[in-house]
């Protein structure tokens, strides 16, 4: 009796100690490869802080197309590879409107989030008819750079502050262009591609003027105050311009604080950031959940944890990732860890972000309205029709 | 004359047959019903071939659920005697979710059904507006309208559009374009490997010492990958390093290094100059096995008779080279008209041919319906071509 009670005692003990051992669930987690540590490390922290689940990163091609490609050939098929999917901000209104992710307001609740805890631009891209179907991955933004030792303090801290309207800045261009050095006031995107879209929505203030914004764009490219071939400007020529000393203002994305620091003839400490009156379009990527994902608690935890204090410490230290949960962009470790943060007129600029169109055929749209702008501003269109076509395109 | 085949030697046959069908003839045929919809995988009421009214069954739950979920809450904020108001609406939400949100995902409607979801859609829409002025702080207020709208699409249609994709196109001055660019690079490109692959293939055909080198290293072109090739000459091409650009525009030949792979006319070349390089060896190739049919006694009795080189090329090589020519004509002019891979890895998509306007429309934008009618009228201009090589130029191929 006592023998056949020990044999059963070891068999319970070796069942349940079997179960305490089971193996955690796969979660598959697509992604590109990242140049720094930041994303391993974030998947190795999760793997280690908890036993359910095992985050497995999935390699995307790094050419963006490509990889949308892949996955809408995955998702269109009802597959189940991938759990986790990180997606580019403007292709979010596509998936969700194909089906292809799961709207994640439920499951924000029941973890007590909120979806104002995190960047407004990049869960704006992600709410398409009314239900909130990503977190951040990492945002980006633009920015109004500027030489804080050509600008007036005066001028300089209206900047900071974002209280100046765009008038203001022309005149301010004009007038420091040639001190200091520089040969332009003011440099940004206007070239025919995603860029002028990203600039279009600035100043329009998110298409709410489109008349008046596209006018006051129309009166910068024009101006004596930025260069004769503003019309091909892209980042490249807008950071090369700015970098090298010979603008006094750029629009471009946080970027160019580090490419300052390593090949600009300029100093970090001649340059502060500002925000854009209109507000300041965001740009990076966002995670979702593939909507036949069989993980979908596992694929949650796992976006929950890199949008957790210690998940967005992480992608800060190891990778320079800009935080997309709010409280942290004052998190004193964060700040340690990312100078740019320590702005003022950084902080003010990441209050003001704006979405670009959420749609479910995006590419369309923005190719649409960069048919539609561009000759405007390069003299071959009028301004009423390029309104109607603008304010139809985003209607699409 | 051919005898009637037994029901032995056809059941041998059938198993190819059942391949043919399954392979070939049944993604033939669905592409053709593909063009009779208004097929687009990125919209959920088009994303299928939908004949008759059906339900978005899964999004529609989904709906409902969030509704219930909203009402939930919002029951507490309201006074007392608007509660059972709420309190309805969330009872009858709740059931449909429930019959709704397990088992199919997509269900066939009939108009009973489909009208009494309609009307309970329009009711709580009324519902939702009558207490919008009373409370416009409740979630269902600020949230409902737009979910209702979404309900409203769950609603599927039918997406069949007949004959209307194919009206499209006939109006579609982008696929006259495509249309332009491809014959333009099918003509210039296999001409011009007609020319250089006889010459290579009348080197090759003579016999003298080390040929056989000179033939192995002519086709490594060929044996190379188009992905890998086109990969190589976008190296060449690039703007800022490239061999071959920089030379071009020393040469004066373009204005500037980056036009060979910016501008339309520098892709068209481009595209043209690395399909040359590569499948010149295959026409030699295929021109050389012609030229060694050919008796060589005939080139004796000419020689005999005192014709000269290029009239014995004009009187014997080439009649009796003729069907070869037309084989390898005929293969060329087809590939290069379906031409996707090299353009796909050279320039992501400049020339615009047709396969690449096909996959643009149906990859790139998920439209399948109109991508389809691309394909099938990409389908039936490769069946002229061949029929015009066969029919016209090459009656003697057949005739044997």
């Amino acid at each position: 009796m006592k023998k056949m009670l020990a044999v059963l005692l070891t068999v319970a003990l070796v069942i349940s100690s079997a179960a305490a051992l089971a193996e955690p669930v796969t979660v598959k987690f697509a992604a590109q490869a990242d140049p720094t540590p930041a994303t391993q490390a974030v998947v190795d922290a999760f793997n280690a802080s908890q036993a359910d689940y095992k985050v497995e990163w999935v390699d995307m091609s790094n050419d963006s197309g490509a990889m949308r490609e892949q996955l809408t050939t995955s998702l269109k098929a009802g597959s189940t590879e991938y759990d986790v999917i990180s997606m580019d901000v403007v292709w979010a209104g596509e998936f969700a409107a194909s089906g292809f992710i799961q709207p994640l307001d439920m499951m924000l609740e029941d973890a007590g989030l909120n979806t104002a805890d995190f960047n407004a631009g990049s869960m704006a891209s992600g709410l398409y008819n009314g239900k909130e179907y990503v977190l951040p991955f990492f945002p980006d933004l633009g920015l109004l750079y500027f030489r804080k030792d050509i600008v007036s303090e005066e001028d300089a801290a209206k900047l900071v502050a974002g209280t100046y309207t765009l008038d203001e800045l022309l005149a301010m261009a004009e007038k420091y262009m040639g001190q200091g050095g520089t040969t332009t006031g003011i440099v940004f995107q206007s070239s025919l591609y995603e860029g002028l879209i990203c600039n279009a929505n600035e100043f329009t203030a998110n298409w709410k003027d489109i008349k008046g914004g596209l006018e006051m764009m129309k009166k910068f490219t024009t101006s004596k105050a930025v260069p004769q071939n503003i019309l091909n400007y892209t980042e490249g020529e807008t950071a090369n311009s700015f970098i090298k000393g010979e603008s006094v203002f750029a629009r471009n994305w946080p970027y160019m604080w580090g490419s300052i620091k390593s090949d600009g003839t300029i100093k970090n400490d001649q340059v502060a950031v500002a925000p854009l009156p209109g507000g300041s379009t965001v740009g990076g990527w966002l995670l979702g959940i593939n909507k036949n994902s069989a993980n979908a608690d596992g694929a949650f935890a796992f976006i929950k944890f890199l949008n957790s204090e210690e998940g967005q410490v992480i992608m800060s230290e190891k990778g320079g990732y800009l935080p997309g949960l709010n409280k942290m962009l004052t998190d004193e470790r964060i700040i340690k860890s990312d100078e740019r943060l320590g702005m003022v007129g950084f902080q003010n600029a990441l209050k003001t972000t704006i979405a670009r169109p959420v749609s479910a055929e995006y590419s369309k749209v923005s190719d649409a309205l960069q048919q539609a702008i561009y000759p405007y501003l390069s003299g071959s269109a009028e301004i009423d029709p390029t309104v109607t076509a603008v304010e139809a395109a985003l209607a699409q | 004359m051919q005898r009637r085949m037994t029901w032995k030697e056809f059941c041998f046959v059938l198993p190819l047959l059942l391949l043919v069908m399954v392979f070939s003839l049944y993604p033939i045929l669905s592409s053709f019903v593909y063009t009779l919809f208004d097929y687009q995988t990125n919209n959920q009421s088009k994303n299928a071939l939908y004949t008759g009214a059906t339900l978005n069954a899964a999004l529609y739950a989904e709906d409902c659920d969030y509704l219930v979920h909203y009402l939930k809450k919002d029951v507490d904020a309201v006074a007392e005697a608007d509660k059972p108001t709420l309190q309805v609406l969330m009872d009858t939400l709740n059931v449909q979710k429930t019959l709704y949100a397990v088992g199919d995902t997509k269900r066939a409607l009939n108009a009973g059904t489909g009208g009494e979801i309609a009307g309970l859609i329009a009711q709580t829409r009324q519902t939702v507006q009558s207490l919008a002025a009373k409370y416009p702080d409740l979630r269902i207020v600020q949230k409902g309208p737009t979910l209702l709208d979404e309900m409203e699409t769950c609603l599927v249609k039918s997406n069949f559009v007949g004959l209307q994709n194919y009206q499209r196109l006939l109006q579609d001055s982008r696929f006259g374009q495509a249309i332009g660019s491809t014959v333009e690079f099918t003509l210039i490109s296999v001409a011009l490997e007609l020319v250089l692959g006889m010459a290579l293939a009348l080197i090759m055909d003579k016999a003298i010492r080390g040929i056989g080198l000179v033939r192995t290293t002519a086709l490594i072109p060929w044996a190379i990958p188009t992905a890998v090739s086109a990969l190589i000459w976008c190296y060449l091409y690039d703007g800022s390093s490239g061999v071959v650009a920089v030379a071009f525009t020393r040469l004066g030949l373009i204005p500037s290094p980056e036009a060979l792979l910016t501008t339309a006319a520098g892709t068209m070349f481009s595209a043209i100059l690395a399909d040359v390089w590569k499948t010149t060896p295959y026409m030699a190739l295929l021109l050389l096995a012609g030229l060694q049919v050919i008796d060589r006694g005939l080139y004796e009795s000419s020689a005999i008779d005192g014709a000269g080189a290029r009239r014995t090329f004009t009187g014997i090589t080439l009649p009796l080279l003729k069907p070869s020519m037309l084989v390898a004509l005929l293969f060329r002019t087809l590939d290069a008209f379906r031409v996707y891979d090299l353009i796909a890895v050279l320039t992501k998509g400049t020339p615009e041919t047709l396969s690449i306007y096909a996959y643009k429309m149906m990859i790139g934008q998920s439209n399948y319906g109109y991508g389809s009618v691309i394909v099938v009228a990409m389908f039936a201009l490769v069946a002229l071509i061949a029929f015009v090589y066969v029919k016209i130029l090459g009656a003697e191929l057949i005739r044997e």
